[in-house]
């Protein structure tokens, strides 16, 4: 039952991308191929200067895999971090539709503010 | 540089993989151990370490936890039918043993929800006001200067002021309204129907206040003037039948009132008690001197304050009221009784109605204790347990015969986990058998029950369906829980040696054998007790009193103060006499076992010692059959002994230390005469309950002393009826209009002792229950022992021991159980039953005899339940347990 109601509820947030989980998608897209979890955390921090959670990133892969926005594989086996293997994430096509339509979509909101003098 | 990873066994990565699903888990916990790298190269291991453990407990949360697959294993459900159908037959083929498990679960659901709406209907005293939290009781605060500890330092004082109700109202702006709540008893009367009845004096507030629900009239627009009174449904019934009562008038005592209000009779868990409702400005103690005088207290006072009240500054606001109008008396009572400084000999205080019931000093007649609730409930949780153990025995002493069921379950295919299931299925089924059996026994058993307790509990068809979900999770619960045990033991068998036959279980069940000393412990006590409260009834039901109360009838005069009281009693006297039927006739004050009678203080001795008083005339010593130690009886020709003669007891010459009290004088503090002459001692007779001593106690013949308000009849034992027939057509020819109220006076004297006669039936009635449980625990212990000694007892009888030897080596060891638990019990008896006797002043001596009796009892009962299994396993035929050897 639980799961069922699950089901649906993921069903219907299936339009809509939060601002973490686009963040998220963002940077699984920029590290190709090496996307996992702390890689992820890793870029977060240096590219935006914001120290995020392990399992918050984890919990919104997942979400998004769930969305179908990303995929994954288990990677090989390295004798780093104890010969756990990694989940790699990299994007969908429907992913790449996803980022491509909300950068246009704010372009489009941009373009409406009007021009801004500074100074 | 070499990084030492966690141990695999890391408590923190142990806990990730107990809640992660399985198909994250390699991801997240390499992420976690790279992290912990990182960590421990910048900054050092032992902060890794904890990071690493913060970083495990961020993963515990919905997002990571709902992705597990919930998926319950469900019984395969093709099976279901199969279980139901398997477990039905196994009841019905043991058709005995089915009965004696469902009886003692039955009884012990049974108990449990007598006892859950016992406790239900406990806590739903007063909580039917729509502003209970507003409304308060008012009470006397008093400094007890005897206190042995902090919490009896005050007492509290129920009846108050009778002007505290009009002064709270209209000095403290928190009150938002207050009424007085005071009863008596009166004679009502509407045409020709005149009844007793108990009468309320309130304020028209009370129906602001209070959430009884007003059938007819305006709440708003009662008593406004005081010839108004307000009944009950039951009464309006009583008197008008299905005449309308609106507007009729009522004659209560001397005065006429005027039917206002029809209110609904107040409900069982109520602590306000009414039946008629009258203001409280038309009683004769609403009076200007009642009303200014502070001293005088006997009326309780209920308030409704306005929402938000400050409590503690109420508190000091009613300290300044107490100062205001008592003062002085407050001065002279700090001096009086050494009372500290910075406390209040006397002050006013206040207590939420819905807790009045709680308390003692406060609750009036349905007063109760929590304890009660407590020790109830634990005794209901006890009885459950017990219940469950014993049937896990039971269940485990037929074991035996399933072993085969077992092992061809096995072979064909069947889980384990099948057979656990089927098992439980066959437990669970039993327990809701029970649990309707259980429901019907309560509802038998409530009426008892509710006079026991005296509660008046009724099973609402609303409360229905929950008590019916409550009673199928105890159901569930107890099916689950007593039949796992048997389910999985059972089911632990393996095919092999079952079907290869030749294959004996010990069953291990040493857990039962401690309870079942307990559970015979437990019926020894109440064996004992019982029997020891039985003798102590008997004793005081049989003891001479000092006087003969059997066939005398207590009639009551019922005449009005106004009235020559005299006159109805004379005249009753003459017509009572012609009846042959009549032995004798006398008229008294205060017949006996009605209370203390009234009390004189006397200047005889010092610390000024306080008597019993009661008015008779000259018929009384004869009638009552007192006999006389010294002295002569009133003599009626003999006008002298009409004033200041008195005939005294053998406890008041004792008392006084009188060596010839005829001689002696009894001198009144309330007078300066000289005193009253005495003409005899009488023996000592009970005018009390033996609960206490007999204290010392006068008659007299002067009627300044009381009004003859009862006549006592002494009536021939044959034809009890006609004879009563007749004195109340002779009541009603001397006094008409009145109620013909007549009692008889060895039930009055009865009546004194029904609170231990209450008591002495619940513990018969825990005291048979006790020893059903406690049977049943003996009855599958016994059933163990037989199965577990099958081959010994087959050797023996093969090598010749006969019937009885097998019989006595099966139950030796049950007599020295019951031993055991007997030693337990009785000095735990003879503890509580000495503190049981101790409130009676007469009373039986604890001797051994009480002692064999119930020990003697106890052990016919035990070895009544376990001989069936002695019996049934001393005649099977050694062939058939030593057959495959």
């Amino acid at each position: 039952m639980l799961y069922i109601s699950l089901t649906i509820y993921i069903q219907m947030s299936k339009e809509y991308l939060g601002e973490f989980e686009e963040l998220v998608l963002t940077m699984v897209g920029i590290l190709q191929n090496d996307a996992y979890g702390n890689a992820i955390v890793t870029e977060i921090k240096e590219r935006v200067g914001r120290t995020v959670n392990l399992s918050a990133v984890h919990v919104t892969l997942y979400r998004l895999e769930d969305k179908g926005y990303v995929k994954s594989h288990m990677g090989g086996a390295t004798n780093a971090r104890g010969g756990r293997r990694k989940r790699i994430f990299t994007v969908t096509n429907a992913g790449l539709a996803m980022l491509r339509a909300m950068k246009e979509a704010r372009m489009d909101l941009w373009k409406l503010i009007p021009q801004l003098k500074f100074g | 540089m070499m990084i030492h990873h966690p141990q695999k066994n890391n408590l923190a990565l142990r806990f990730l993989s107990w809640f992660c699903p399985p198909a994250l888990y390699e991801g997240i916990e390499g992420d976690l151990l790279e992290q912990y790298d990182q960590d421990a190269h910048e900054i050092g291991t032992k902060a890794a370490r904890r990071r690493l453990v913060l970083n495990v407990l961020r993963f515990f949360r919905p997002g990571i936890l709902l992705r597990n697959r919930f998926s319950l294993q469900l019984i395969n459900s093709v099976m279901i039918g199969n279980y139901f159908k398997v477990a039905s037959r196994n009841i019905l083929r043991r058709k005995l043993y089915s009965f004696i498990n469902a009886s003692g679960l039955s009884i012990g659901i049974a108990f449990c929800v007598l006892i859950y709406l016992f406790i239900q209907d406990e806590k739903s005293f007063d909580q039917f006001h729509a502003s209970k939290e507003r409304l308060y009781m008012m009470h006397g605060f008093e400094y007890n200067s005897k206190a042995s500890g902090p919490e009896d330092q005050f007492h509290k004082i129920a009846p108050m002021q009778m002007a505290l109700p009009q002064v709270m109202k209209s000095e403290l702006p928190e009150v938002e309204y207050a009424t007085h709540f005071a009863g008596n008893s009166g004679l009502m009367k509407y045409d020709d129907k005149v009844f007793r009845e108990n009468v309320t004096y309130v304020d028209a507030d009370f129906f602001r206040m209070f959430s009884f629900r007003l059938i007819n009239g305006n709440a708003e627009k009662l008593f406004v003037t005081n010839d108004e009174v307000v009944l009950t449904d039951a009464i309006a019934r009583k008197y008008f039948g299905d005449k309308d009562p609106m507007g009729e008038l009522v004659m209560i005592g001397e005065r006429t009132l005027k039917v206002t209000g029809i209110i609904e009779s107040p409900p069982a868990n109520s602590s306000l008690d009414f039946q008629i409702l009258t203001p409280i400005q038309g009683s004769r103690g609403y009076n200007q001197h009642n009303l200014n005088s502070w001293l005088n207290m006997g009326w309780s006072a209920l308030v409704q304050l306005h929402p938000g009240t400050d409590l503690a500054n109420l508190e000091t606001k009613l300290d300044k009221l107490a100062e205001k109008y008592m003062g002085e008396h407050l001065q002279q009572w700090k001096q009086e009784r050494k009372v500290p400084d910075g406390i209040m000999p006397y002050t006013f205080r206040f207590t939420n109605l819905a807790d009045i019931h709680f308390d003692k000093s406060l609750g009036g007649r349905r007063v109760s204790d929590r304890k009660y609730s407590w020790i109830l409930g634990g005794v209901a949780v006890l009885i459950l347990l017990i219940a469950c153990i014993n049937y896990i025995t039971l269940a485990l002493t037929t074991s035996a015969r399933r072993r085969m069921e077992v092992g061809v379950r096995k072979v064909a295919g069947a889980y384990k986990r099948q057979l656990v299931y089927q098992f439980s299925v066959e437990s669970v089924l039993l327990a809701f058998i029970s649990m309707v059996i259980g429901i019907g026994l309560t509802v038998l058993f409530l009426p008892a029950f509710n006079s026991f307790t005296g509660k008046g509990i009724t099973l609402d068809l609303m409360e229905i369906p929950s008590l019916a979900v409550a009673c199928l999770g105890i159901a569930l619960l107890v099916g689950l829980l007593a039949g796992s045990y048997p389910a999985f033991f059972l089911s632990g068998y393996r095919p092999v040696d079952v079907l290869k036959g030749g294959f004996t279980t010990r069953l291990q069940a040493g857990f039962t054998k401690p309870l079942v000393v307990l559970q015979f412990a437990f019926s020894a006590f109440l064996i004992i007790s019982s029997v020891t409260m039985y003798r102590q009834m008997e004793y005081v039901s049989t003891k001479d009193l000092g006087y003969d109360q059997h066939q005398l009838v207590v009639i009551r005069t019922n005449a009005m103060r106004g009235e020559d009281s005299l006159k109805i009693g004379e005249r009753l006297q003459h017509r009572a006499m012609l009846n042959p039927a009549v032995v004798s006739v006398s008229a008294t004050n205060f017949p006996f076992a009605g209370g203390d009678g009234m009390i004189y203080n006397i200047m005889n001795n010092r610390d000024g010692k306080s008597v019993s008083g009661y008015v008779v005339d000259a018929n009384f010593i004869k009638t009552m059959n007192m006999k006389l130690a010294l002295g002569r009886d009133f003599d009626i020709n003999n006008a002298a002994d009409g004033i200041n003669t008195i005939i005294v007891n053998e406890a008041l010459v004792k008392e006084l230390k009188w060596n010839d009290p005829l001689q002696e004088r009894l001198k009144f503090s309330h007078s300066d005469t000289l005193g009253s002459r005495i003409i005899g001692v009488v023996r000592d007779f009970h005018f009390n309950s033996l609960l206490s001593d007999v204290g010392p106690a006068f008659l007299s013949i002067d009627t300044h002393y009381g009004r003859l308000d009862h006549i006592l009849v002494k009536i021939a034992p044959d034809n009890i009826p006609e004879t009563l027939a007749r004195l109340q057509k002779d009541y009603t020819m001397v006094a008409p209009g009145k109620p013909f109220e007549y009692s008889f006076l060895d039930e009055n004297v009865a009546q004194q002792y029904g609170k231990f006669n209450r008591w002495m039936s619940i513990m018969g009635l825990a005291t048979v229950f006790a020893i059903l449980i406690s049977c049943l625990g003996l009855f599958g212990l016994a059933g163990i022992n037989a199965v577990n000694r099958t081959k010994e007892i087959g050797i023996r009888k093969v090598l010749g021991a006969d019937l009885g030897a097998i019989f006595v080596m099966l139950n030796k060891q049950f007599v020295w159980l019951s031993v055991i638990a007997f030693l337990i019990a009785a000095p735990l008896s003879w503890y509580a039953m000495d503190q049981w006797l101790s409130s009676f002043h007469f009373r039986i001596e604890m001797g051994w005899p009480l002692f064999v009796t119930g020990m003697v009892i106890g052990l016919f009962i035990a070895l009544l339940s376990v001989s069936y299994h002695g019996i049934k396993a001393a005649l099977i035929n050694p062939a058939e347990t030593l057959k495959y050897e």
